[in-house]
This record gives C-alpha cells, sequence and structure tokens, in this order.
C-alpha cells in the first residue's frame, strides 16, 4: 500500500515536471512562430520596397489567416474591414469562468489581436460543464492559465494577456487603460459596479451579461463611450440598475445553479456584441439605441429585448452631476463593498443552541426520538437527504416571514402552514434543523423559536453545525458533493 | 375584467412563486409598487427597490426617492406587458 502511494506521488511529480516543461516548450514555439512571421513580413517588406512592385505578399493578411478567417471575411457586415479591426483591436474579459470562456473562445477565434484576462480563481470540478475553456486535467489551475492555454491551441495569432488575480479598485483603472472594449464576464454586484464605472471614467465601451438559473440579461453599456457628462454618450449599469440588490438576495451559482448551455448563450452574445461595437468603430453609422436583452430558457419567448434609456440625468459615475471619480475609485473612497453591502456572518446562535454533525451522527445511531428538518430546496434535497427527515424549504419558511403579524398581541401565535403539525405538537421530540452550509438552518432555528417551538427552552431546537458540508467531512465521506 | 399582464424575472419569479400573471387594469404605474407588496409581503423592499421595471417593450423609472422620473402620469393600460427585472450579477 506505501509502495504504491509513494509511486502514485512520484508519478504526479513526474507528470507535473513533463506538464510545466511541455508549457515552457509550448511557449517558446509560440514565441519562435511570432519572430518567424514577423521576420518574413520584414522580408517581404523590404523585398517589395526593392522592387517597388505590388506583389501578392503586399496582402494586409497572411495568406494562413484568409484561410482561417476568411469564412467571416465574406459576410458583407464584417468584410476584409472587420478583419483588420479585430487585428488591431484589444478587449479585456474579466472573468474567466461561465460567461468569460465562451466569450474570450469566440473572440480568440475570430481573430481579435490583443485579449486580456482577469481572474484570480483557479478551475474546480464543478466548473467544467459550462466553463468551456477549462478542462478536466487543469482542475487547480488558475483560471487564467487554463484558459489561454486553450485558447493558444485554438489560435496562436492573438496576444493573450493574463490577469492573474481578481480585479481590485485600485489596479482596475491601470488594466483597463490598454484595452479598447471591456466584457463584464464577473459573478457579484460590486464587480459589476467598479467594471461600469472604470469603463465609463476611461471612455471604454462595456459588454455586460450575466446568467442565473435559466436566466441571462445582456446590455451593452457606454457605447458611444462619451465623456461623462455627454448626454450622447451610452448608459452605464448605474443607470439602469441605481441600486444594488439587497446584499442577502444575491444568489451566485454555487447556490441557485446554472445550466451550461443558458450561460454559454450569454457568453456567446457578448462576443458577438463585441464583435459589433469593434468593427463599427469610427463610421458614422447609427448608434444602435441602448436595450437589454433577457434570455429565459424555459419560457415562450426566450428572447425579449427592453428599450433602454439614455444616461440616467443624475447618474453618479456618466452624468454631468458625477461624484464618482477615477481617483475615487482608485483610493477606494468609492467603497463597492459597503454601496453594495456584505451579509452578515451567520453566527447569530449560540453554541448550546448547536451540534456538531458528530454529535449528531451519536443521537441518530442510538435511534433517540427526535424530528429532523432539511431545509434545502427540494430539488437538492432530491438528490440526497437523511433517513426520515423533513424537508421544509427555505424559500418557503422566507415567503411566509412576511404576512402580517397578529395584531392583537395576547393572541396565541398561529402556526404557519408550512410547519407539519406532528412537528410542532409532538413536544417531547427534539427538533434538529440542517442546510447544505450551515446558515440557513440557525435562521430557521431562530425562527422556530419565535414561534414558541422550543416552549420557553425545554424542548432542544438547534441546529446542525456546517450543514451538510461538515457532515461530509465528520461523519459521511459518501455524502454526494454537489 | 380588463387585465394587464405582468411578468417576473430571476427574484422577482423566485419571490413570487411564478413567472407570469395577469393583474387589473388599468392602475397607474406609480401604484405598481404597492399593488404588489399587498400580494407579496417584504417584496418592495427585498427585490423591487433594485429591479428595472419595462412596460411595453420601453424601460420606465419608478425610482421612488423623490425625484422627477418622468413616469408619473403613466397608466398601465388592458393587455400591456409589464416586467419585473431584477439585476443578475452572477456568471
Amino acid at each position: 500500500m506505501e509502495d504504491l502511494e509513494t509511486r502514485c506521488a512520484s508519478l504526479r511529480t513526474e507528470i507535473a515536471a513533463a506538464e510545466a516543461q511541455l508549457t515552457k516548450l509550448k511557449r517558446e514555439l509560440h514565441e519562435a512562430e511570432g519572430a518567424a512571421l514577423r521576420a518574413q513580413s520584414q522580408k517581404t517588406a523590404s523585398a517589395n520596397a526593392t522592387t517597388g512592385q505590388r506583389t501578392k505578399s503586399k496582402w494586409p493578411l497572411h495568406g494562413e489567416e484568409y484561410r482561417r478567417y476568411g469564412r467571416q471575411m465574406i459576410v458583407p457586415q464584417f468584410g476584409l474591414q472587420g478583419q483588420l479591426k479585430l487585428r488591431d483591436a484589444k478587449v479585456l474579459i474579466v472573468g474567466a469562468g461561465g460567461l468569460g470562456c465562451p466569450a474570450a473562445l469566440y473572440l480568440a477565434g475570430a481573430g481579435v489581436g490583443t485579449i486580456g484576462l482577469v481572474d484570480g480563481d483557479t478551475v474546480e470540478a464543478s466548473n467544467l460543464h459550462r466553463q468551456v475553456l477549462h478542462r478536466s486535467r487543469n482542475v487547480g489551475k488558475l483560471k487564467v492559465d487554463s484558459a489561454i492555454e486553450y485558447l493558444r491551441e485554438l489560435n496562436p495569432h492573438p496576444t493573450y494577456i493574463a490577469h492573474q488575480a481578481h480585479l481590485t479598485p485600485r489596479e482596475a483603472p491601470d488594466i483597463f487603460k490598454d484595452y479598447d472594449l471591456i466584457l463584464d464576464c464577473t459573478d457579484n454586484p460590486a464587480t459589476r459596479y467598479l467594471i461600469s464605472d472604470t469603463a465609463v471614467l476611461l471612455g471604454k465601451p462595456l459588454v455586460s451579461a450575466s446568467a442565473l438559473r435559466t436566466e441571462g440579461q445582456l446590455m451593452v453599456l457606454n457605447n458611444p463611450p462619451q465623456p461623462p457628462g455627454d448626454k450622447t454618450g451610452g448608459p452605464c449599469y448605474r443607470c439602469v440598475f441605481p441600486k444594488p440588490p439587497p446584499a442577502n438576495s444575491v444568489t451566485s451559482c454555487a447556490d441557485g445553479g446554472i445550466l451550461g448551455p443558458v450561460v454559454g448563450t450569454m457568453g456567446v452574445l457578448q462576443a458577438s456584441e463585441a464583435i459589433k461595437v469593434l468593427t463599427s468603430a469610427g463610421e458614422s453609422v447609427e448608434a444602435t439605441p441602448p436595450s437589454l436583452l433577457i434570455f429565459s430558457a424555459y419560457s415562450s419567448p426566450q428572447f425579449r429585448t427592453i428599450k433602454l434609456r439614455s444616461r440616467r440625468p443624475n447618474c453618479a459615475v456618466c452624468s454631468a452631476e458625477a461624484t464618482v471619480t477615477l481617483e475615487s475609485v482608485r483610493s477606494g473612497s468609492m467603497d463597492y463593498v459597503f454601496f453594495c453591502g456584505t451579509v452578515d456572518p451567520a453566527d447569530i446562535l449560540s453554541p448550546e443552541e448547536r451540534i456538531s454533525p458528530s454529535e449528531y451522527g451519536n443521537v441518530d445511531s442510538a435511534g433517540a426520538q427526535r424530528h429532523i428538518i432539511d431545509v434545502r430546496e427540494k430539488v437538492q434535497f432530491d438528490i440526497c437527504s437523511l433517513e426520515n427527515s423533513i424537508n421544509i424549504p427555505m424559500s418557503t419558511i422566507l415567503a411566509s416571514a412576511y404576512s402580517a403579524p397578529t395584531l392583537d398581541a395576547d393572541e396565541p401565535k398561529r402556526l404557519p402552514s408550512w410547519l407539519p403539525p406532528e412537528v410542532a405538537h409532538e413536544s417531547n421530540k427534539p427538533i434538529y434543523v440542517v442546510c447544505r452550509q450551515g446558515n440557513d438552518s440557525q435562521t430557521v432555528v431562530r425562527k422556530l423559536k419565535e414561534l414558541g417551538l422550543d416552549h420557553g427552552g425545554e424542548r432542544p431546537v438547534v441546529d446542525i453545525k456546517g450543514g451538510f458540508r461538515s457532515w461530509r467531512e465528520q461523519v459521511d465521506p459518501d455524502w454526494p458533493d454537489y | 375584467m380588463s387585465t394587464f399582464q405582468i411578468h417576473y424575472f430571476a427574484s422577482a419569479s423566485t419571490y413570487t412563486g411564478r413567472n407570469t400573471e395577469s393583474l387589473p387594469a388599468p392602475l397607474p404605474l406609480s401604484s405598481l409598487f404597492d399593488t404588489l407588496e399587498a400580494k407579496y409581503p417584504g417584496i418592495k423592499e427585498k427585490v423591487l427597490s433594485s429591479c428595472s421595471i419595462s412596460l411595453g417593450d420601453e424601460y420606465v423609472d419608478l425610482v421612488s426617492d423623490g425625484e422627477k422620473s418622468g413616469n408619473e402620469g403613466l397608466l398601465i393600460q388592458g393587455g400591456d406587458e409589464v416586467a419585473i427585472i431584477p439585476p443578475v450579477s452572477s456568471g
């Protein structure tokens, strides 16, 4: 057994070394190919200069590029001019996840000259169903490196720039200034406002998209990118959503779920909009009015377009009354985390009101009388659940949390309809509450106590600390890690 | 009775538990949030306060902090379509 483990460890080391060597060789090859291309074009250029003749080598693109990009170059809206504009363009993609991967894939394929990618995350197995540039073997690797590895194999012509950290207000202006167009492919409100503000202040158009579960949104913002105060400029993210959503209502893909093709669709649409913006730049085309596209995969119609207004007259960034400046972004006096709010840490219960998964495991195997309430959503309960547990989804509990309180304070509290009668009436049985991570369970323990189910402290109502995540670590390693 | 159709997206659909429904028309646009609040207590603060709203295929402004939105007098008519569009930030 020990021998095998040593063997595995040494193989892993060998593979890592070989991969590092391969990466190094590929980079060297890429640089050598680039140098060869430049040398070749210089040679032909000087040859042409000497002979003074117009030869085929004076075509603006290399032979390989005509073959590679021909199918898009014969599209009338695109053409040779479109190709040349893409080649000269520098696009920054913030986020190398579900949106950034497909967007980068198509922009690299189309031949955008410089593509920058910003992300500080590493690839996880749960990313692979939708983040199409990352491959199973790259789990654990930085997303930007994993993505660029794929893009380089797809198209070696563009220059790829890796920004291996999450975007911060301090660095955003310096990163953005070198690019012509920004794609917002991120996953949280604070970064969305930061990206929009920085894009406006530096005069960069912004293609913004988002997705959750079965829905997505897409907007082309700050287009045309006129200076703040100029009413002819396109609206920014703040013009459309001046107030951030309450922090505790923000759902991530990890919590809410996401279908791969839904977020993929949004990322591909971003690439399409990016190509439109880049190839029309400089022409006096009639500006396309700004709009918000909503994709809802399970609705009919699946696509809706809402016409947006022009810049908001009192917008904090792009109006004449603007208060946000590059300096306030950089210095942190525009505090994005504060602006968007934070969710209070969920440690709302005292130690006596909590029980560890291993302690509950003992209660469980002793076969003690009890109620175990699982407050995950039904779809998660259906994936895996504890024997005899009762499913009361958090959303059901919250939805009724706002019903009008009884006017008469003396009237006994009416129990909510989601509470099964046996839980309410079998008051000799303790109540255990469990959820996925151990946050919602605490909220529900509070709620059950407010409803008087603990009989003034006589009946234990406790939460299982750390939820099923800790359950897997402490009790059941086979518990599905979805 | 005349009605208009209201569509709920993202967190609005989670909160109301539905994607769409019919509500009685005509309704002044300025009363929309209160009408929804009466039907779905808490929705104003938890969802609507940060939402975009569209009437037909146009964005309309319902910012309630006293400033002029330009939509004060708008009336939602029978047959109209209204959409509640919360900002989705994940991706």
